[in-house]
């Protein structure tokens, strides 16, 4: 082991070294340990045994210790002192180039002297508080010492002599100067006073230990509280405060042997004083002699030491702790209310009292209190404590154990109040304390306990209601005979602005607080909706649409409609909107009859203002901030997440469900009514997507209005709870439309096909065609038709008529309705797609159905005026790809248009596969020419044409 | 090298006894402390270490002191400056165990410093202060060894400026 034996060599190495052996005499940095151990008087005894011992005392860090124990001295203020010092020298050594320096010099600056005490030694060190000043006499003695003679034992005597050759400034004689021993004013502002110079702490110290350190020793030898010099020198309480308050502040500094008994003596004597004056200042509380006694012992308290216990006696003995007028029966809200519910105009007007009294109180420490912010905090903090929660947790409580959802309504309401009552007291004037943060901070703890409970019930609530409803709609559904449901078409002309309409009211009701304090009516939780509920009733009875027998969507309706009917027409701010919401709503539904089997806007919106309600009673808790409104706002999304999971899958997508389930097993042949121009489950589907898109958008008013705006939820993270699920609500429902369009192309392709087979007369392409020997067998083929075209028009008889047949007329009617019906209610690119997959499949259809038919040159012209239909209405769609398939339909028509003479040009037209623009090869129009009623007269001459033109060529 | 910690260890003081003492014990010194830790377990397990400055009774002193101290919680080294103003207080049995002559006081303040031992240091120059408290310039001359290099009138001079700070 290598390593082991270098250690091993160094440890040898060690061994071997001889240490010569030293007397015992401690270095530098032990003695300077053992200084900082020194008491004062001895540190400064140590300071004369020799220069090297001096220069250690005297070492200025040693002071600065001592003051910054004691809190007075001011790194900053020093430095700025040392800056300007600097300064001052640049300028004199100039000055002092210039020739004349010592007394020009002198009138470098203000200088500040006189208003301090100074230690005894005074007559010497009067002129030093400036440490600049000192360098620049310093400076100058250098200067002067040529002319002057006299020896200097150190720096206090050459400042002497700079000052005293700088004749111009006015010095104060030295008798001016006040000597804190013999005054003792003085003596109260020595710490106060101190300043901080580097290179001076030791002076300074000095000055604060002169003027204290004889009441202090003698305090802590003092035997009685009647014997210590400072209750001798100073007879007034306020002095003696505050010289114990110095003393203390002096002790700080005191860390020699013996400290902490000295330390403890004079905290017992400052107790005995300090109860003293407390019983003072009691007998004035009695006596409630506000400006005189309590006033004045206040103060003493406070130079003391910050008046702690009188503040404490002053809270503890108010008297308004024990006012039976503030201290009311919480229970009111509940007993004053109906069964169930809770009325909060008790507690309002508790909270109203105790505002009124607060302040009260607030004047009357600013009278007494020489720091009354502070105090009146204290002040309302117990009143917190002692008064709001003994109010409010048996309130809490009890609500809690009878309803949840007055329980809900009290805590919210209460915390509403009590957010009001803290923001408008009025503290004391001076006070530096932010209200707004005090008033959160004190809301916070009143609520604390509370918040957990109450944000869980809150969401509780509001999901088992949302089900519940959900439920009962459910169950309604089920129990009314699904062979009732009516078919009926909604007028389709202004949807969208029907929907702009209804998204204004719902717009404006959203808005709407939820929570209007004074909830004086009293009417159960989520009343603008019950309200709206029973107007709804109410329009749709007046309006005699239906009976109500026919509407069991109606029966979401409260039990007494009439009652609240009743009070909704009461005179009610703020009432107006949600009428008009109920108004349309009603409206709304009545239009939408066909799908309320499948899902209810009225279900959809009550459930919307469930969640409002609870949102909005939640939402006044995050103002508190913090962890709580933290909280309080992850409630609130989680509520919207609660809103849109039930609204979502519990309501919306089996309502599409059941909604594509219909589309999938219609068949057109088993529907006996074609002639009412809609697919019977088709419409209602798109009605759906309509009021899918509607909720949808409801949906999203509210998140912008209750989530995005109050700041709840972030509309730009991606990742915040609330717009996750909005997005997830907005993709299941995309996805359903989806679903639904998919099997809704099938069904309407279906009843296209149907229409085609049962309503296309063969003489409609081919007049007269009917007797010609070739159309026999497609006669034969469709008896049904055969006789269907009879019955409509005498055989034989030339339709003369050349615009489109009937058939391609209902047939775009159909689609062209159909498709109408989803603009605006769903996704522009869906629309396109769905618009794009139907055009393709109306194409297919009609190529198919062509082939079926037969074409004369004559029925040509009608079936160019039908393709000519067919493109006209897909160029309305704006589908380029689609319009190029109907161009070359219209093309191909033409192909039955040419004489049977002109042969040969029909083979040219339909080998030209640039005229078709490469949808049809020339094959497929050789298929098409196929259908020609006289096919076979020309398909010699064609063929020739076709292939003989190659054989030509070749 | 081997993980087992060697649970005693040998100091030599200059005067070439060796005294084993547990290693709880002898880490109260930071010295030996650091020394073990960069030199491995292995070359102490067998071999003395030497305390060259420190010889036999102040070595086996501070050995006591240490043994009596092994469980003191150990200082915290950022804010120590604050904590020992507020302790100038000796406690009873460090009292007693710097009761001795004035020599070996020095001497065991020498070790500790030399070894590191901060808590000793310190209770060293605690007494020392006492000692200092209420005596004289002359007095403190004599017995420090300081050698007076100022003249009278100097020394006049500093008490004048620090009058102040005489019990009145």
């Amino acid at each position: 082991m290598k390593n082991t034996a270098t250690t091993n060599s160094i440890l040898k190495t060690l061994q071997a070294t001889q240490m010569l052996d030293t007397k015992p005499v401690l270095p530098a940095e032990i003695l300077a340990a053992i200084l900082e151990y020194l008491a004062v008087p001895d540190l400064l005894r140590f300071a004369r045994t020799s220069r090297r011992m001096r220069e250690m005392v005297y070492d200025d860090t040693r002071w600065v210790a001592r003051l910054k124990s004691m809190g007075v001295w001011d790194e900053a203020e020093a430095r700025k002192r040392f800056e300007d010092a600097v300064r001052r020298r640049r300028e004199l050594s100039m000055s002092a180039g210039a020739g004349n320096a010592a007394p020009g010099a002198g009138r470098g600056g203000p200088i500040p002297h006189g208003q301090n005490p100074s230690s005894p030694v005074n007559k010497r060190e009067s002129l030093l508080f400036d440490a600049g000043l000192e360098e620049e006499r310093r400076r100058q003695s250098q200067i002067q010492q040529q002319q002057q003679q006299r020896q200097m034992l150190d720096g206090f005597e050459t400042m002497t002599i700079g000052a005293g050759a700088q004749q111009p400034r006015p010095v104060p004689p030295p008798q001016q100067q006040l000597d804190p021993s013999r005054d003792p004013e003085a003596l109260l502002g020595v710490i106060k006073n101190a300043k901080s110079v580097r290179g001076h702490a030791r002076q300074e110290y000095g000055k604060i230990y002169g003027a204290l350190a004889p009441f202090y020793f003698d305090l802590v030898r003092a035997r009685t509280h009647t014997d210590p010099l400072v209750f001798k020198v100073f007879r007034d309480p306020d002095r003696q405060a505050q010289m114990l308050a110095n003393l203390r502040t002096f002790a700080k500094s005191d860390w020699a042997d013996g400290a902490p008994q000295r330390v403890e003596k004079l905290a017992a004597m400052t107790g005995i004083f300090e109860s003293a004056v407390l019983r003072e200042f009691e007998q004035g509380y009695e006596f409630w002699d506000v400006d005189g006694r309590m006033n004045k012992y206040a103060h003493v308290l406070d130079i003391l030491n910050g008046s702690n216990a009188g503040v404490e006696l002053f809270i503890h003995k108010h008297p308004l702790f024990s006012d039976r007028e503030v201290l009311a029966n919480s229970m009111d809200c509940v007993n004053q209310a109906m069964a169930d519910s809770i009325t909060l105009e008790p507690s309002r007007r508790f909270f109203e009292m105790l505002t009124r009294k607060v302040n009260e109180q607030a004047g009357i420490i600013e009278r007494i209190f020489p720091d009354p912010g502070r105090v009146f905090w204290t002040f309302v903090d117990k009143i917190r404590e002692d008064v709001i929660v003994e109010y409010i947790t048996p309130l809490f409580d009890e609500t809690h154990e009878r309803s949840i959802p007055s329980y809900l309504k009290a805590v919210s309401g209460i915390f509403e109040q009590t957010m009001l009552f803290l923001r408008t007291l009025t503290p004391p004037k001076g006070s530096d304390v932010n209200q707004e943060e005090k008033a959160k901070g004190l809301a916070l703890k009143i609520f604390e306990p509370h918040l957990d409970l109450y944000l869980q019930d809150e969401i509780d609530t509001f999901t088992a209601q949302a089900e519940k409803e959900v439920e009962e709609w459910d169950k309604k559904l089920s129990e009314q005979d699904a062979s009732v449901e009516s078919f009926y078409m909604a007028s389709f002309a202004n949807r969208q602005a029907d929907k702009k309409d209804f998204l204004t009211s719902f717009k404006k009701v959203v808005m709407m607080p939820v929570t209007v304090l004074p909830t004086s009516l009293g009417l159960p939780l989520g009343s603008p909706f019950a309200s709206s509920k029973a107007a709804a009733a109410a329009t749709t009875a007046n309006g005699a649409l239906q009976t109500p027998s026919q509407q069991p969507s109606r029966s979401q309706s409260p039990a007494l409609p009439g009652t609240l009917g009743d009070r909704t027409s009461s005179p009610m701010p703020g009432k107006a909107p949600t009428d008009e919401l109920a108004a349309k709503a009603a409206l709304m539904t009545s239009r939408l009859e066909g799908i309320k089997s499948l899902f209810s806007i009225e279900v959809a919106l009550s459930l919307v203002h469930t969640a409002k309600a609870s949102l909005g009673r939640v939402a006044v808790f995050i103002q508190l901030g913090g962890q709580a409104g933290g909280e309080a706002r992850e409630q609130c999304e989680s509520i919207f997440v609660t809103l849109l999971r039930i609204l979502g899958n519990g309501h919306v997508k089996p309502g599409f469900d059941k909604a594509v389930a219909h589309l999938s097993q219609y068949n057109p042949r088993e529907v006996s009514e074609h002639d009412r121009g809609g697919v019977a489950p088709l419409v209602t589907f798109i009605e759906l997507v309509n009021v899918g898109d509607l909720i949808s958008q409801m949906i999203d008013v509210f998140y912008e209005q209750q989530l995005a705006q109050p700041k709840i939820a972030d509309r730009n993270d991606f990742l915040d709870p609330a717009g996750m699920a909005k997005k997830k609500f907005e993709q299941m429902l995309d996805e359903s439309v989806a679903a639904g369009l998919n099997k809704g192309i099938d069904v309407l392709m279906d009843e296209v096909e149907y229409l085609c087979a049962t309503t296309q007369s063969p003489t409609d392409y081919n007049p007269g065609g009917v007797t010609a020997p070739d159309s026999i067998l497609s006669v034969n083929s469709i008896p049904g038709m055969e006789k269907a075209a009879q019955s409509q028009r005498p055989a034989g008889a030339i339709d003369i008529d050349i615009g489109p047949s009937k058939t391609a007329q209902r047939i775009k009617d159909l689609v062209a309705s159909h498709t109408s019906m989803l603009v605006g209610s769903c996704d522009k690119s869906m629309l396109d797609v769905f618009n794009g997959e139907v055009g393709l499949r109306l194409f297919t259809a009609v190529c198919k159905h062509l082939k079926r038919q037969r074409i004369s040159t004559e029925g040509a012209i009608k079936l160019i005026a039908d393709m000519n239909l067919y493109f006209e209405y897909i160029r309305t769609l704006k589908n380029k790809d689609l319009l190029a398939y109907f161009k070359a339909l219209r093309e191909l028509s033409q192909i039955y248009l040419i004489d049977a003479k002109h042969a040969k040009e029909m083979a040219t037209i339909i080998a030209d596969g640039d005229r078709f623009g490469g949808i049809f090869r020339a094959e497929e129009v050789y298929e098409y020419a196929e259908r020609r009623a006289d096919w076979y007269q020309v398909k010699r001459e064609v063929e020739r044409a076709m292939y003989g033109l190659e054989c030509s060529i070749m | 090298m081997s993980d087992t910690k060697v649970s005693q260890i040998s100091l030599m003081s200059n005067d070439g006894t060796t005294i084993r003492v547990d290693r709880a014990v002898a880490e109260r010194s930071i010295l030996i402390k650091n020394l073990i830790d960069d030199l491995g377990e292995d070359s102490v397990a067998d071999q003395a270490i030497p305390i060259n400055n420190v010889n036999d009774p102040v070595l086996k002193k501070v050995i006591e002191w240490c043994e009596h101290h092994k469980n003191d919680a150990a200082v915290s080294t950022d804010d120590d400056n604050d904590n020992r103003k507020k302790t100038t207080d000796i406690d009873e049995w460090d009292q007693k165990f710097m009761q001795v002559d004035q020599e070996m006081l020095f001497e065991i303040i020498l070790a500790a410093n030399f070894m590191d031992i901060k808590a000793l240091l310190d209770v060293g120059c605690k007494t020392v202060a006492n000692m200092i408290k209420g005596k004289s310039p002359d007095e403190i001359r004599k017995t420090f060894n300081i050698t007076n290099d100022f003249t009278p009138e100097e020394e006049e001079q500093i008490r004048r400026e620090n009058e102040w700070a005489e019990d009145r």
